[in-house]
């Protein structure tokens, strides 16, 4: 990064090898949307670019990275109408016969997954932050711009909704989605 | 995985069997698979903007990281003492024992007066130094004179127009994108608009392309709809910017 700062933008290949994936993978599970997903990223790196001389050398880049890419998925879907497609229908169902036991977890997983979808953002972005990509609760913190224990309050409050509407949620509704295991559409 | 427990991350005091029916829920989330991205393509991606950055003058992308340049330096000491003097002039005229260095009070009309004067010729003054800074040879500086357009409270319409001529003409890549977000402000203008609308046409840079785009999504600039359809279309133009501006032609619609 000091070198893409100092006007070395050829060293942003290595970054993007770095942290596309990451960056993907935390972004799909907050909008829900692969497309939008691969947009995104490629917004996150050229706003990496146009602000790289605001990175200062004391802080953590990842954290840095992560701030970059909320603002751009807040920007991004800004003048849309829904935050994210809960297109549960856009599955890829298996083929393959499957164990009724198996068949029993994926619907569970697939409703797990339709009930975080559901989620309002924040806390959806909360629990993908902490559960996906493994960020420390002072990472966690500094991201937010909150207390430590602010965010463990609102792990809480997070964790626990989604379990509320996991319940709530009626497993006919998912049963169209269930032969397979929880994933994000792709378009 | 750092956190294959839920219990470290709630705050102290919640219930035990909770803590378990949470912590049930938060192990079922790791079951959620995501695809994988398709790397490839968007490799091709970020390339298409490297090498449309590879057509702009090494020295023009890496001025603002540089160290300033002693005249830089001079310049802005001049403006500092002056606007020490100001202020220490404002001062002595605020001073509600009225007779600062053995002078005499001046009434309280002649007082309001003067430090209205002086803090005219204040922001006169960051006026001048902001449009002297960007006349100068060195881009770092140029730099510098744009950023300082933010301090001023309620520029003229001479600055605004130095900052459009910067955006349209200035040879280096950083000053163009530092001049974008100075003109956000004044976005509402019908010549900043008219003039982004010029510039994302007439920009040999992807990257400031890229970023005048994000401008007119940001100001909601409709404006530039047809602009937008056209480098969305043109197949001269940077694979990149053809997709942002598709991008922006959906946020605008």
């Amino acid at each position: 990064m000091h070198a893409v700062r100092n006007g070395d933008v050829g060293k942003l290949g290595i970054l993007f090898e770095r942290y596309h994936r990451t960056l993907f993978d935390f972004l799909v599970r907050v909008t829900g949307n692969a497309a939008a997903a691969e947009d995104l990223v490629q917004d996150v790196f050229v706003r990496v670019l146009k602000y790289r001389t605001t990175w200062r050398d004391e802080g953590r880049f990842d954290t840095w990275l992560f701030r970059i890419a909320r603002n751009a998925r807040v920007d991004y879907f800004r003048n849309r109408s829904t935050d994210a497609p809960i297109d549960a229908a856009a599955e890829h169902p298996s083929t393959a016969p499957l164990a009724s036991e198996t068949l029993a977890r994926n619907r569970e997983v697939a409703r797990l997954q339709r009930a975080l979808m559901l989620l309002r953002d924040d806390k959806r972005e909360l629990i993908v932050l902490a559960r996906y990509r493994g960020m420390k609760l002072d990472a966690i913190a500094d991201l937010l711009g909150v207390e430590v224990g602010t965010v463990k309050v609102r792990m809480h409050r997070a964790v626990k909704e989604l379990r509320d509407i996991f319940l709530r949620l009626d497993e006919s509704e998912s049963w169209n989605t269930t032969d397979s295991v929880g994933s994000y559409p792709t378009a | 995985m750092e956190h294959d427990r839920l219990g470290r991350l709630l705050p102290d005091g919640v219930d035990p069997r909770e803590a378990d029916e949470l912590d049930a829920t938060w192990q079922m989330l790791g079951a959620i698979e995501s695809p994988a991205p398709n790397s490839e393509r968007m490799r091709a991606r970020i390339d298409a903007v490297m090498d449309a950055l590879e057509h702009t003058p090494p020295s023009a992308i890496a001025t603002a990281g540089k160290r300033q340049t002693s005249r830089h330096y001079v310049l802005q000491g001049l403006a500092a003492a002056a606007m020490l003097v100001i202020g220490i002039g404002i001062g002595w005229f605020a001073r509600s024992d009225g007779s600062a260095f053995g002078g005499t009070r001046p009434t309280s009309n002649d007082a309001t007066t003067q430090i209205a004067a002086m803090r005219t010729e204040m922001h006169d003054l960051r006026e001048m130094v902001s449009l002297s800074l960007m006349q100068q040879q060195s881009a770092t500086e140029r730099l510098k004179g744009v950023t300082w357009t933010g301090q001023l409270d309620q520029p003229s319409g001479e600055v605004v127009t130095a900052l459009l001529d910067a955006l349209i003409h200035d040879p280096n890549v950083n000053v163009r994108l530092a001049t974008i977000d100075a003109l956000e402000r004044f976005a509402s203008r019908p010549d900043v608009r008219r003039g982004t609308i010029q510039a994302v046409q007439q920009q040999p840079s992807a990257l400031v392309q890229i970023a005048l785009i994000d401008f007119m999504v940001k100001t909601n600039e409709r404006e530039s709809v047809p602009t937008l359809q056209r480098l969305a279309m043109d197949p001269q133009v940077n694979e990149a910017v053809r997709a942002r501006a598709a991008w922006g032609l959906q946020q605008l619609g």
